[in-house]
């Protein structure tokens, strides 16, 4: 079992080091009313036991820079170490973010210029960096829909569309914003149903919101006739912007209709995922909405880079300074390095690899949707449910096999789903040593199906009891 | 430059399994009509000639070659080594949100570390895995006392707080029916304890106070917390992490919900970001925390493990239900900070704060003995304060800035009537030589 760093400490050891307090510093005492009185319960641990501690956490994780990770609508591509190391210059981590505008001009021109590069990407003609992550992005998009109907006194605009196919955040974040949530139906082939989505909209829609290619991995053929049904009532289309990797410089997602959309930089443009987060989730938006962006902007004015913090019709501030502003360096070397030819090689070839792993794997299992993939595609792990085998046993199975598992049990409306995404940075070795797996579990399947019900057999905790984390809550040490 | 493994050789085995002579037939289902061009020369860059463009935009940032007297939420403090030798490991840098609970123990027992950690400082309860930043903290702190007050339709928030949480916090409420009553200041920045007396009531759900206040005072909100129990209003506290080590925590003063910015504690400046929120509550509260949480657990062989657990309340599982939409957090920030507080540990949390308090003490106490300058506030503080010029604030600026310091952020912008007066931090980043340059070019003002 391992240790947490509470229960490593040994009395009177410590790693800091402080600089010495001069004879000058030492008669200024704090007023013994405002002291804290209760002891500080955080460990006594040496420096060479912390690294120990945090090294022994490394081993029991994994990462894209060790194995194959597939994890479906997160994009797990290669992160390039070059990124790493610019977002370390001192010229960068040293600025404060209320420094004076122009004393931070290289920050001021990045971000900037982040801007016009994201823009021209997707056809957009303005927006913003400041949301900390995709969630909070779809947030600012939506607040910027809600203001421009206010502007209009579209008072009966109380009604937000979302399929039921889409990512969570969606309707959580239309709710946030102050919408009422409807649900629109996908089809059998994978699409929005039409009709249905006709039956919905009305005077009360106020905006749709859309991935496309969808969280089924299929682009909507009828985008076009949605984007129509949605403007004619009055309401404005909404772009998340989760699988944005399948169609970099394939389609404009301007042309498609969409009004205002976001991106996931930690997604399609290679900054690390860091485990959960730091993310970064700009927003762009057409001529309509531009007005309603956030502030802070940066603005060009005089060959000098300005910030705007005040305008009449923004939605106002989001972020506490600028946003994850180290994150927009990585996103913004990486799209330089790639230029307009390298970030259309990374769709095609995504696309590319996930129809040749889908191909490859269709013989396995239940292929809900036999049509060409975009990025991703869904596979039903339901013909082995008589062995009492579910796509989660395949899912810690395939960890014994030394790769991450796909995304399991999403989209909801699929059952005993895998949802796999295997990025344009693998290589087709990679692809088939994973499909030489499924291919291995499967026939552990019919020969010994006990040792995939009880994987994984080697990682460092069998399966864990998420009941009675739940029930009985410890969540300190 | 690309960082696509296959090739042409590779692409043609493959295009043969799927049964397309051509990559551009899996693009089928797009209507023609809405496809590009492809680009037809590589524009790109090398990885050489790439980090010879971030040079050249790093060094166009002045200001890191500044000696920095900047605070207001965002603080210079030593980054200790270890942070980033621990943080660039694949493991952690390269994974994703530990949704295989088995395969990302390391990244789960971190996050359970730095629940921990801001239960330690704050004296809360329970935390959560990490928030965006401070200023989403503070709204998801209101969000969540109007969810468990759900009859009232009042929150009071000190208008002495930061005024960028402040708009934050008025953009996540902006839907609710919930009326933001803001606490008046008194002219030295303190808050008007008086005035809250007053304005709380039955409708009342929350509290908002900034410790210490925007300002650098310590507002005396103990007592007001304790009154406020009788009313059931839930009282939040949004601090700097790193005053719990030397000044009375959250729970001391009897709040319920803490929130604030672990950025001191490990993250560089880095012109605002990545930082991270934090958000911790008592135990009766739980249920209404928003985000990731981590807890404890067996496997089926009996030895302890982590999951990420009561997700009931999250996006992914109750959609528009969720207590909150996040999702993607902060994740290696909290591991950063996480090492920061450990490194520093149980004694030295309260010996770097001390530095703090100390240096900020003397270039403060040396400045109100400059004549024609003055302090603010009798507060009492942690690490900064508010200094008034009785001379032009440009000259004061112009010639700090031509000595490459940027001597504390000028007030006005933020509040009309701070025509003459910064807000000065000092953190143990400043030597005793650097507070005297500080001192000698303040008396040359004069």
């Amino acid at each position: 079992m391992s240790k947490t760093i509470f229960e490593k400490s040994e009395k009177g050891q410590h790693a800091y080091s402080l600089p010495k307090n001069d004879e000058e510093f030492k008669m200024f005492l704090p007023d013994d009313r405002f002291i804290r009185k209760t002891d500080i319960s955080l460990p006594e641990i040496s420096e060479i036991n912390l690294t120990r501690h945090f090294n022994e956490m490394a081993k029991r994780n994994m990462g894209i820079d060790n194995t194959f990770y597939p994890l479906g609508s997160c994009t797990m591509k290669f992160n390039p170490r070059v990124n790493e190391l610019v977002a370390s210059f001192d010229g960068f981590t040293k600025c404060h973010p209320l420094a004076p505008a122009q004393s931070v001009q290289g920050n001021l021109e990045i971000i900037h210029e982040l801007i016009c590069l994201l823009s021209e990407i997707t056809g957009f003609c303005a927006g913003t960096l400041l949301p900390n992550a995709g969630a909070q992005g779809e947030f600012v998009g939506i607040r910027m829909i809600a203001e421009y109907h206010k502007k209009l006194s579209h008072f009966e605009k109380t009604e937000i569309i979302i399929p039921d196919n889409a990512h969570g955040t969606n309707p959580a974040t239309a709710k946030m914003a102050g919408y009422s949530i409807v649900s629109v139906r996908t089809n059998e082939l994978g699409d929005i149903d039409l009709d249905h989505l006709k039956s919905l909209v009305s005077e009360k829609t106020a905006g749709l919101m859309l991935t496309n290619p969808n969280t089924l991995g299929l682009f909507s053929k009828v985008i076009l006739e949605i984007s129509k049904i949605i403007h004619s009532h009055g309401g404005l289309l909404y772009y998340d912007g989760a699988n944005l990797n399948a169609i970099l410089k394939f389609v404009s997602i301007e042309s498609m209709g969409f009004d205002v959309m976001h991106i996931n930089l930690h997604k399609t443009f290679s900054t690390p995922h860091g485990g959960g987060g730091p993310g970064s989730g700009p927003v762009l938006c057409n001529d309509k909405l531009k007005s309603f962006l956030p502030v802070p902007r940066v603005i060009m004015k005089d060959g000098k880079y300005t910030l705007i913090n005040d305008d009449k019709d923004s939605i106002g501030k989001i972020a506490s300074f600028h946003g994850n502003f180290g994150i927009y360096l990585r996103a913004y070397l990486y799209i330089k390095l790639h230029g307009h030819y390298g970030l259309y090689r990374i769709a095609e070839q995504a696309v590319l690899n996930a129809n040749y792993l889908k191909k490859r794997i269709s013989n396995l299992f239940t292929i809900p949707f036999p049509q060409h993939c975009m990025h991703e595609f869904v596979v039903q792990a339901d013909n082995y449910l008589d062995k009492g085998i579910r796509a989660l046993d395949i899912a810690k199975r395939l960890l014994d096999y030394g790769v991450h598992a796909p995304t399991v049990y999403f989209p909801l409306i699929i059952k005993e789903c895998l949802l796999i995404e295997p990025t344009e940075s693998e290589s087709k070795v990679t692809l088939d040593q994973f499909v030489e797996a499924l291919e291995n579990i499967v026939q552990e399947i019919k020969e010994n199906p006990e040792i995939v019900r009880n994987a994984p057999h080697t990682k460092p905790v069998t399966r864990l009891d998420e009941t009675l984390a739940a029930k009985n809550p410890v969540l300190h040490a | 430059m690309d960082f696509i493994s296959n090739q042409e050789i590779q692409n043609k085995e493959m295009l043969k399994v799927i049964g397309v002579s051509d990559v551009q037939e899996l693009f089928v289902d797009i209507p023609e009509i809405l496809k590009l061009k492809k680009p037809s020369i590589d524009d790109g860059m090398s990885e050489y000639e790439g980090i010879r463009l971030m040079q050249s935009l790093a060094k166009k940032n002045s200001y890191s070659e500044f000696d920095n007297y900047l605070g207001a939420g965002a603080y210079e403090h030593h980054v200790p080594a270890i942070i980033s030798s621990i943080c660039s490991k694949a493991e952690f840098l390269t994974a994703y949100t530990p949704y295989q609970p088995e395969a990302s123990q390391g990244m789960l027992q971190i996050i359970f570390e730095f629940q921990s950690a801001i239960c330690a400082l704050t004296g809360m309860d329970v935390s959560n895995a990490s928030l965006y930043d401070g200023a989403s903290g503070c709204a998801e702190a209101l969000l969540m006392s109007l969810r468990i007050n759900k009859d009232r339709n009042k929150v009071l928030i000190a208008d002495n707080l930061h005024p960028n949480y402040k708009a934050v916090i008025e953009q996540y409420l902006c839907n609710h029916k919930t009326k933001i009553e803001w606490i008046p200041s008194l002219a030295d920045g303190s808050l008007d304890i008086n005035k809250i007396e007053e304005l709380a009531d039955d409708q009342t759900a929350a509290l908002l106070v900034q410790y210490p206040n925007f300002f650098g005072g310590i507002d005396d909100i103990l007592p007001l917390n304790q009154k406020l129990k009788s009313l059931s209003v839930l009282t939040i506290v949004s601090a700097n992490p790193m005053v719990y080590g030397l000044y009375k925590n959250a729970d001391e003063l009897q709040a319920d919900i803490a929130v604030g910015d672990c950025q001191p504690f490990g993250l560089s400046l880095q012109f605002g970001g990545p930082y991270v929120g934090y958000i911790a509550c008592k135990q009766e509260l739980l249920r209404q925390l928003p985000g990731r949480i981590v807890g404890e657990t067996v496997d089926t062989n009996g030895k302890r493990g982590f999951v990420l657990t009561l997700q009931a309340r999250e996006q992914h599982i109750r959609r528009e239900k969720a207590t909150s939409s996040i999702c993607t957090n902060q994740a290696l920030a909290a591991l950063a900070t996480l090492i920061g507080i450990v490194w520093y540990g149980k004694n030295g949390v309260r010996e770097i704060a001390l530095t703090n308090y100390k240096r900020a003490s003397y270039l403060k106490t040396n400045l109100n003995k400059i004549p024609g300058i003055k302090s603010v506030s009798q507060q009492h503080f942690f690490n900064e304060f508010v200094v008034k010029f009785d001379c032009p604030i440009e000259k004061v600026l112009k010639i700090f800035r031509e000595n490459n310091i940027e001597p504390g952020l000028y007030l006005k912008p933020y509040f009309p009537a701070s025509n003459q007066h910064l807000l000065v931090a000092v953190t143990e980043t400043k030597s005793l030589s650097d507070l005297n340059r500080y001192l000698a070019i303040a008396k040359g003002l004069i």
